[in-house]
């Protein structure tokens, strides 16, 4: 069986494009898979739940509830891929726990593929969190998010050593267009007949960039 | 024939953790393969049998017939290690127990080994329990044992005062055992079986059992730093088997 990967979204900061991010991933895993299970625990930002809310759960890590509640549902091996927009203010506590509980070590004995994208910026708190991913997660399942709109300019060179995926800017009335509740990524794909479209071409890039993490990931499995 | 290890697990004060801390032991030895039996002196039922019942008996140790029961047969070819959880305000009448039957100076010329996990309160009358039970720690390896588990806060000891204790006793050694998640505990305590068992998802009988993935990590977290504080002391040197332990993802 192949493994069931799970994506964890996630900053120090708020406002860097997490949900966007997780937004894309999310459509872009529905139209592939059909079927996408995504958990908000972010709720003191712009919300997953709130663009996506036939396939996301709220979730929190507050209590050991919350965390079985999450947890216990990210071990399993269904197959069907799950995506995590992890706020800002839950970021310590989250890994914090997964070290304790020993997450990723039992992921890999379920056949369950954690894979971290963290959004980077210049800042010294993100300077601060990215190694200690580092020291928890393995290079090949840690991934940087370069989000052009929140990094205007090169990467911080420590967050460029690993894997890079690179969010182009988009421009401000565009930005402003996807960012309505009501705007699906793969129901403009599917509607907008000019394919040379700056939007258009911006889906599809990310799209292609998301099917190359799970490439690897099929390689990695194999 | 292996020299009979005899470890007492006691406080005089209820409630702090002595049962907690001898079913991390009888985890720690069965994982290091080192033979062991317990008695739970909670008699008429006891929490240490409910955990491991196959290796466990209830004893009464003011009676001079279950005295017999566990000393008399130490030297026997049974297993080399026994646990004595013994209940809330019986360890002082214990050890002066020991002592009167001339168990205290078997251990003393090193017939036998004799170690007492004393486990602490937070409060001032465990320092006073240090001082009682030092009257009969010679020839015994003593470890005070500072319970974190139920959230104790020890900060309302001053520390020079309890230096002054825990000094008198020759090569006592100090152990810490940390706080572990409430509903952690709560779980294993529900599900009825050894820590090891909790963390490897199984039931009293060996059966798959379904336990919380979080929950159970914690539990392996937690075990595994009650483990390293053992390995420090070395314990299974101290019992005999001489292995390094290097099971804490076991």
């Amino acid at each position: 069986m192949r493994a069931t990967p799970v994506y964890i979204i996630c900053s120090l900061r708020p406002l860097v494009g997490k949900t966007l991010i997780a937004r894309l991933l999310s459509e872009f895993l529905l139209l592939k898979n059909g079927t996408v299970a995504a958990f908000d625990i972010n709720l003191k930002e712009p919300s997953l739940l709130e663009y996506l809310p036939d396939i996301t759960e709220a979730a929190e890590i507050d209590d050991t509830f919350g965390k079985m509640a999450l947890m216990d549902r990210l071990i399993i091996n269904d197959g069907i891929a799950k995506v995590i927009d992890l706020g800002f203010h839950a970021f310590d506590e989250f890994f914090k726990m997964t070290e304790e509980i020993g997450f990723l070590k039992e992921a890999a004995r379920r056949g369950v593929s954690p894979i971290v994208l963290f959004i980077g910026d210049t800042d010294r708190v993100s300077a601060r969190g990215y190694p200690l991913l580092q020291r928890q997660i393995p290079s090949s399942s840690l991934v940087t998010v370069d989000n052009e709109h929140v990094v205007r300019g090169e990467l911080p060179p420590a967050f460029a050593q690993g894997k890079v995926l690179h969010i182009a800017a988009l421009p401000v009335f565009l930005k402003t267009y996807v960012d309505r509740l009501t705007f699906s990524f793969t129901e403009y794909l599917r509607n907008e007949r000019d394919s040379s479209t700056e939007l258009h071409q911006w889906i599809r890039k990310n799209y292609f960039s998301f099917r190359e993490i799970e490439l690897n990931l099929i390689l990695q499995g194999s | 024939m292996a020299k009979p290890v005899v470890i007492v697990v006691g406080a005089d004060k209820g409630g702090v953790g002595k049962t907690t801390v001898s079913r991390t032991l009888l985890d720690y030895f069965s994982a290091n393969n080192v033979p062991t039996r317990a008695f739970d002196t909670e008699s008429p039922r006891g929490t240490l049998k409910r955990f491991h019942p196959e290796f466990t008996e209830i004893v009464d140790m003011t009676t001079t017939s279950d005295q017999m029961k566990i000393f008399d047969t130490l030297n026997s070819a049974g297993p080399s290690v026994t646990v004595i959880d013994v209940r809330a305000g019986l360890l002082s009448p214990a050890l002066a127990s020991l002592r009167d039957i001339g168990f205290l100076d078997a251990a003393k010329s090193g017939q036998i080994t004799f170690a007492v996990f004393h486990i602490l309160g937070p409060s001032i009358a465990s320092l006073d329990e240090i001082a009682e039970t030092a009257n009969f720690m010679h020839g015994a390896k003593y470890f005070l044992v500072k319970n974190f588990i139920n959230d104790t806060q020890f900060f309302q000891w001053d520390q020079a005062t309890y230096n002054s204790y825990f000094h008198r006793i020759k090569d006592a050694t100090e152990l810490t055992i940390p706080k572990l998640n409430e509903m952690a505990y709560e779980q294993v305590e529900v599900a009825s079986v050894p820590f090891l068992k909790f963390v490897a998802n199984k039931g009293p009988g060996e059966e798959a059992a379904n336990y919380s993935f979080v929950l159970r990590g914690y539990v392996r977290h937690w075990l595994a730093s009650v483990w390293s504080e053992f390995d420090r002391i070395k314990l299974t040197d101290l019992v005999g088997s001489g292995k390094s332990s290097t099971r804490g993802e076991k």
